[in-house]
């Protein structure tokens, strides 16, 4: 009989330990959504190797009393990285180490497309805080119209922590969808005679070009925002190992391993922010909303521009290129060069996208400097 | 967390607009100031003078040709250089020699002719 009720005793003090009786409805609605990404990640191949970690991650920030936040271990750990922001800079770092300058040194002027695809940043922060969010909540909700995961995420932090789940989730999987938001906006924007455009080759640039940029490029962005000199000092190292052509091996572990590892630590990371308490919140599907108007206006203001520059150059530049200054590198560069051999087979945008491209990743953090300047 | 500048949507929109816009077009004017001063850029100068290329190809044709003109007026000299470049080739005919002739069977030939 003692023996009876000491095995009673037992369970339940182990069920009322276990998370099951601590368990929400909210719980099992963020499990069932992380689920959802896990099939869109492994199933349809959404961005797999960030949404599979953070959709996991979302799986494992909601078990209960697992303690994975207050008490000493990996997951505070991961948690400390996105927090004091170590993890986006050294994921610029391996960016920068894959990443070619070449189209951007070649012809400097798509610097100005990548620009005006921050304009999605700025309609969606409008939006935002039309639809009553704080001006930091809606400047960490704008940065997703700059496709930039690492930026996006080294901003919410700053400015809106309690959003970074939300954020973080619309920023990856509009990227991912960025081969079917991008193309209508470009095709209703354009003519057919814009759209056949042909550009001229680039010029050759030399490796004194190559070098120099980054150290230069470096300097002169953190002296002018230094809120954002560990983003784009990392980007420009990273670049620095590739093109000096002699740290080889430091260019290999920056954009293999080390990109590996800490993509791992942020997509996990950032998953096991969407806890149910601060993610099943109706602010939740307005960012969502809010991400897509930042992408579209982002969209639209680079084929814009490009179709002035279009015009100014004398029908030089293919307005279709204008669309990958949104970053989203080289996802966006892609679409421009599907989009234009649609219109014209055997034209050849994708290198002359890649400048746009690239700078639309200067372009967002840019923005993310000048707004932790005026509004934190 | 300081108070921020402004709170007013569109003057946070025009402000940060403008200054993207101009950080990204100072890059633009260091990636050509970089082009600018590179020392180990391609010379742009013989490209320049490429299209003149035919008339100085005739000119050093009568000196440079001087010695292996046995046989070939400076006419000859001028037409054939005149063809060279109506083909597109930027170059400078330094020799003209018939094909048929073979300096080292000559000699050969001259050598066994003399023995005889």
């Amino acid at each position: 009989m003692e023996l009876l009720q000491a095995f009673g005793v037992s369970l339940q003090a182990v069920w009322a330990d276990s998370g099951f009786s601590a368990f929400t409805m909210g719980n099992g609605i963020m499990i069932l959504v992380g689920l959802v990404l896990l099939y869109m990640a492994i199933v349809k191949e959404f961005e797999p190797l960030l949404l599979g970690p953070i959709a996991f991650g979302c799986v494992l920030a909601n078990f209960p009393r697992t303690g994975f936040f207050t008490e000493p271990g990996l997951m505070q750990a991961i948690h400390f990285g996105i927090e004091n922001e170590i993890f986006p800079p050294l994921i610029f770092l391996g960016i920068g180490a894959m990443t070619d300058f070449g189209p951007l040194l070649a012809r400097p002027v798509t610097l100005l497309l990548g620009a005006a695809a921050q304009i999605g940043v700025f309609v969606a922060l409008v939006g935002a805080m039309m639809l009553g969010f704080t001006v930091q909540e809606a400047g960490a909700i704008g940065i997703i119209g700059g496709a930039d995961g690492p930026t996006a995420i080294y901003l919410s932090i700053q400015m809106a922590p309690h959003l970074l789940g939300a954020i973080a989730v619309a920023a990856y999987s509009y990227m991912s969808l960025v081969p079917l938001i991008q193309p209508p906006v470009m095709k209703l924007l354009t003519t057919q005679k814009e759209r056949e455009v042909a550009m001229e080759q680039l010029r050759p640039v030399t490796k004194f070009e190559r070098v120099c940029f980054p150290i230069v490029a470096a300097i002169i962005i953190s002296l002018l925002l230094p809120p954002i000199a560990s983003l784009l000092g990392c980007l420009m190292l990273g670049n620095l190992f590739r093109e000096s052509g002699v740290m080889d091996r430091l260019s290999d572990t920056a954009q293999n391993s080390l990109c590996n590892i800490v993509t791992i630590f942020l997509a996990t990371g950032t998953g096991m922010t969407m806890n149910a308490d601060d993610f099943l919140q109706p602010a939740t599907l307005l960012i969502i909303g809010l991400g897509l108007v930042a992408f579209i206006a982002g969209t639209a203001g680079g084929v814009i521009f490009g179709k002035i520059m279009c015009r100014v150059s004398g029908w030089k530049i293919n307005p279709l290129i204008g669309s990958a200054g949104v970053s989203a590198v080289p996802m966006a560069a892609r679409v421009s060069q599907v989009v234009g051999m649609k219109a014209k087979p055997g034209n050849y945008l994708l290198m002359h996208a890649m400048g746009p491209n690239v700078a639309g990743v200067i372009g967002t953090a840019v923005a993310a400097g000048t707004m932790l300047a005026m509004l934190k | 967390m300081s108070h921020p500048v402004t709170t007013n949507p569109l003057i946070i929109m025009l402000i940060n607009m403008t200054v993207v816009f101009l950080v990204l077009m100072a890059l633009g004017v260091v990636i050509n100031l970089i082009h600018y001063i590179d020392p180990t850029k391609p010379k742009t100068a013989p490209k320049e003078e490429a299209p003149a290329a035919p008339a100085p190809v005739a000119e050093p044709e009568s000196a440079a040709a001087a010695p292996v003109e046995e046989g070939i007026s400076p006419e000859v000299v001028a037409v054939i250089a005149a063809a060279v470049a109506s083909m597109g080739c930027a170059g400078t005919v330094k020799a003209i020699r018939p094909v048929e002739r073979n300096n080292w069977k000559n000699s050969g030939r001259n050598a066994i002719q003399g023995r005889g």
